[in-house]
């Protein structure tokens, strides 16, 4: 077994390729507390964020079908990224504003969830799934609002863990119900 | 976007990276070994979206690893003794079969060991088969071919 590649060597080249305008999507691995994410970023914004349970393989290859294939990691590059996002996690931080691209989202609906759901349900509040499938335009459609949710690309800075049933509790979550509580308690949200 | 389903080019350099550094040390010798990987990893990001074929990448990265090594030596000297490698056959944005124009003045055996490891992809199984030689014996035939490819650049 051959030693892995020294990650000065992994870092100036991605730096040199982000320099170059060689890569079409950058990603890194940040440690939180809520589990080592994956975080990935095109030229409109973060495009994909994983929870440690997803293969890192099969997440990558979702960005490069989006983005293309020379998809770099550098940390460098997306400190500002994985710094806003560990100090919301953290705490430091109650706000999150980072560009989101959601194009990984392709049926119309469920991507219109999803911007309503960023641009309408701020920190501290929960919405039901029919009521955020309402707001989306289709009040009939709670069931498509939680498939929109539990496809998420983008948890955490597109807030699904803010959407909760109708008939109380937390519901399920992509990153698992804990994680939820965990995010919805740390932004002090009636749950 | 490509024709072609490429995988993310990270996933090579994690996968296969490690290796190429190897094969950097043994073209380029240790002191060169880093930059010469970097800048063949550079020249194969240049080129990955054009690549028409997802299969051999990881010959593919090894042949880029080799003339971006074999450029090297030749920068650090200021002129070309080798009359019998022709220039410009080495440009590693074509898959255009360079490398074989390169290792073609070597001997039969040096050749074949080169081809079957570098071209064709074999492991050390498959080309002891096609040699008709142990798995280790084969290993050996690569190293040394390696070690007379490199010596034949080197000043």
């Amino acid at each position: 077994m051959t030693p892995p590649l020294p990650a000065h060597l992994l870092e100036s080249l991605a730096a040199a390729a982000v320099a170059e305008g060689l890569a079409d999507a950058v990603f890194t691995r940040v440690a939180t507390p809520l589990g080592r994410l994956l975080v990935a970023q095109g030229p409109a914004g973060v495009v994909r964020i994983g929870f440690p349970e997803e293969a890192e393989d099969r997440l990558l290859a979702e960005v490069a079908g989006l983005l293309g294939p020379r998809v770099v990691a550098s940390d460098a590059e997306l400190a500002g990224t994985t710094g806003a996002l560990s100090a919301y996690l953290e705490g430091d931080s109650d706000r999150l504003e980072l560009p989101v691209d959601l194009r990984l989202v392709h049926a119309p609906f469920r991507r219109a969830v999803l911007d309503t759901l960023h641009a309408d349900v701020p920190r501290g509040e929960v919405v039901t799934y029919a009521a955020l499938a309402a707001r989306a335009g289709r009040p009939r459609a709670a069931r498509a609002a939680g498939s929109a949710c539990a496809r998420n690309p983008v948890p955490i800075v597109v807030p699904c863990h803010r959407v909760v049933p109708g008939a109380g509790g937390v519901g399920s979550y992509a990153g698992g119900p804990a994680r939820k509580r965990e995010l919805l308690a740390l932004e002090g949200a009636p749950v | 976007m490509t024709a072609v389903a490429l995988p993310p080019f990270w996933t090579l350099v994690e996968r296969h990276g490690d290796e190429l550094l190897v094969h950097a040390r043994r073209m380029a010798g240790p002191g060169n070994a880093e930059d010469v990987l970097q800048e063949a990893l550079l020249r194969a990001l240049r080129a990955y979206p054009r690549l028409r074929d997802s299969g051999h990448l990881r010959a593919w990265l090894y042949r880029i690893t080799t003339t971006t090594a074999i450029d090297h030596h030749r920068a650090r000297r200021r002129e070309v003794p080798m009359d019998d490698v022709p220039a410009g056959t080495v440009d590693p944005e074509y898959d255009d079969g360079g490398f074989e124009a390169l290792i073609g003045p070597l001997p039969d055996g040096t050749r074949a060991a080169l081809h079957l490891r570098f071209v064709e992809d074999l492991d050390y199984d498959a080309i002891a088969e096609r040699l008709d030689c142990s798995p280790a014996a084969a290993r050996q035939r690569v190293s040394t071919a390696v070690r007379t490819l490199r010596q034949r650049l080197t000043p």
